[in-house]
């Protein structure tokens, strides 16, 4: 870019700070409702990352690895790699399908293969793992010293696996008044996981939520800083806009009341809100 | 009282959304900074990287995208700081997503500015590559053979940052900050086998389930989001003083964004509560009304 426009080259991070900018307000548009602009961004952002991932999977993969050897170093045998991936497509040939089941064989053997070293390396220390001391004892040779803190985490944990696996006992029906009970614990418990799962979801939202607003103050402030002779205090500006864009959404939410929150029977002027 | 009640059941949402941007921007200019209490997981990861001999080389995964930046940067950064302070060796390999490899690569140009660390002979960027399995276990056998070339097309067994590192078994750790499950698939292909040093850094969705490979002992430490990165941003920092190289406070960003999210996890309790208390009043007077009809 450098030897194509000197101007673009320099001003090209200036460049990106906006457009970076503008894309966050655009998507963060949506949480005034579904628009165009929303809409106009959201398709930036996938065509961007799917043609990013287009262009690294040639300039990481496919040329180093195969086409630069075939054209440049003469590996002309490589040129098979991609008569057997072509394989694939005689899938929809009745009459040569069985080609496409020679190379979908082939790789779902090495799947398979796999499937058992990622199992033994995965689960089975977790199996393992499951087994714990449930009494408080001193440390022996090799084996750890157990407190009685220790010992009470253990009874816990080891109650919570058997109560969890109760609940998924389907080969009979669940009368016994034992497998009843841990089976309703077990149920108890996957909540309170599903509830970790939830509340450390909203805390992930929130971190995106927040490097987006770091962006707009600081980088995008920085810029407006540059362009407006304030320096350092662009960062305010930037503030400032995101506060007279937060005032913006409030007013037209008292003029276009969201469908959600609108009493029964008053839809509002415009609705459409999207959960 | 019947008002309040009934304009809490149905405040627009939008109303919400402002109020929390403005929790989320306002901690920014704020200085306050609600002290930080690192977790088992993080000193343990921080432990394992501080028990490494001095010039070992960290394969340390980057996978994750823009999408999870918010998290994994503040993560990346906080570790790329402790390998670069401990002067430890490291290579970056992205399989989740190509934008990993830019990612990782801006981290590690930025804070070496600050170390002096060089690319080619402190880290190297190894880029995107896909086929993780497969890559691995290649990998686990001939690090060089299987990659050739950094993402400038440097040749890898020419660069003095690679010196030593022939197989997985040279690795002298391993870490994966991720927003996908790969974690998985390092534990599978080149942790467990080689029984390398293992940690990893995940979004805080993915915490719960990540556990498990903790308590088994199949990896030693774990961050687990944005509140994890400022904890083990505390403990590079304590670290950072007593080398006498202090942080400069402009660059911790995961202790800054931690108090814009203790702010907007402020709000979002004190909605709750008044969201159900305010259910729980408008349900009793109904009950009320319906009492007094009968």
């Amino acid at each position: 870019m450098r030897g194509f426009s000197p101007w673009l080259a320099a001003t090209a991070p200036h460049i990106q700070i906006w457009i970076g900018a503008l894309c966050t307000i655009g998507l963060y548009s949506l949480l005034y409702r579904e628009n165009k602009l929303y809409r106009f961004f959201e398709h930036v952002y996938l065509g961007l990352a799917t043609g990013f991932l287009v262009a690294n999977t040639w300039t990481d993969i496919i040329r180093p690895k195969w086409y630069q050897p075939m054209v440049d170093k003469g590996m002309w045998w490589y040129m098979f790699e991609l008569m057997i991936g072509f394989y694939y497509y005689f899938i929809f040939s009745r009459r040569h399908n069985w080609m496409a089941r020679l190379i979908i064989g082939f790789f779902l053997g090495v799947a398979s293969g796999q499937a058992f070293q990622q199992f033994a390396n995965d689960q089975w220390p977790q199996i393992s793992a499951t087994f714990k001391p449930l009494l408080p004892h001193a440390a022996a040779g090799t084996v750890k010293a157990v407190t009685p803190g220790d010992a009470i985490n253990n009874i816990i944990f080891v109650v919570m696996v058997v109560c969890v696996l109760s609940y998924f006992f389907f080969s009979f029906e669940h009368r016994n008044p034992a497998i009843k009970v841990s089976s309703r614990l077990g149920r108890w418990m996957m909540m309170f996981a599903f509830g970790a799962i939830f509340g450390s979801t909203v805390m992930a939202r929130l971190a995106l939520l927040i490097d987006r607003m770091y962006y707009l103050v600081f980088s995008w402030g920085g810029e407006l800083g540059a362009e407006t002779h304030l320096g350092a205090n662009g960062k305010y500006l930037a503030c400032g806009v995101i506060v007279a864009l937060v005032l913006l959404m409030i007013v037209l939410s008292r003029r276009y009341p969201d469908d959600f929150s609108a009493p029964p029977g008053d839809s509002g002027a415009g609705g459409g809100g999207t959960s | 009282m019947a008002n309040i009640v009934n304009n809490l059941q149905r405040l627009d949402r939008r109303y919400l959304y402002a109020l929390l941007i403005l929790c989320v921007v306002a901690p920014f200019f704020l200085e306050f900074n609600p002290p930080v209490y690192p977790t088992k997981p993080s000193r343990d990861l921080f432990n394992m990287i501080q028990s490494l001999p001095e010039h070992s080389f960290v394969l340390l995964g980057i996978d994750w995208s823009a999408g999870t930046r918010g998290e994994n940067l503040p993560e990346t950064e906080a570790i790329m700081r402790h390998l670069m302070l401990r002067h430890l060796r490291f290579g970056m390999l992205a399989y989740s997503d190509p934008q990993g490899k830019t990612q990782g690569e801006n981290a590690a140009i930025r804070i070496g500015k600050e170390f002096g660390y060089r690319e080619g002979i402190d880290w190297v960027n190894i880029g995107f590559k896909v086929d993780m399995n497969n890559s691995l276990k290649a990998m686990d056998l001939n690090v060089p053979g299987t990659f050739s070339t950094d993402i400038h097309g440097n040749k890898l067994s020419s660069l003095p940052v690679m010196a030593g590192v022939h197989t997985a078994a040279d690795f002298s750790a391993l870490i994966d900050i991720t927003a996908t499950s790969s974690y998985q698939t390092y534990i599978q292909f080149v942790g467990g086998p080689y029984r390398l040093k293992t940690g990893i850094a995940v979004t805080a969705v993915m915490a719960p389930e990540s556990f498990n490979y903790l308590d088994s002992g199949q990896i030693k430490g774990l961050l687990q989001g944005l509140s994890a990165a400022a904890e083990y941003e505390t403990l590079v920092e304590n670290e950072e003083q007593k080398e006498g190289h202090p942080l400069p406070p402009e660059t911790a960003i995961a202790t800054k964004f931690n108090n814009s999210s203790s702010f907007a996890h402020l709000l979002i309790i004190l909605m709750i509560i008044l969201g159900n208390a305010g259910m729980l009043i408008e349900r009793a007077s109904k009950r009320r009304e319906q009492e007094a009809s009968a």
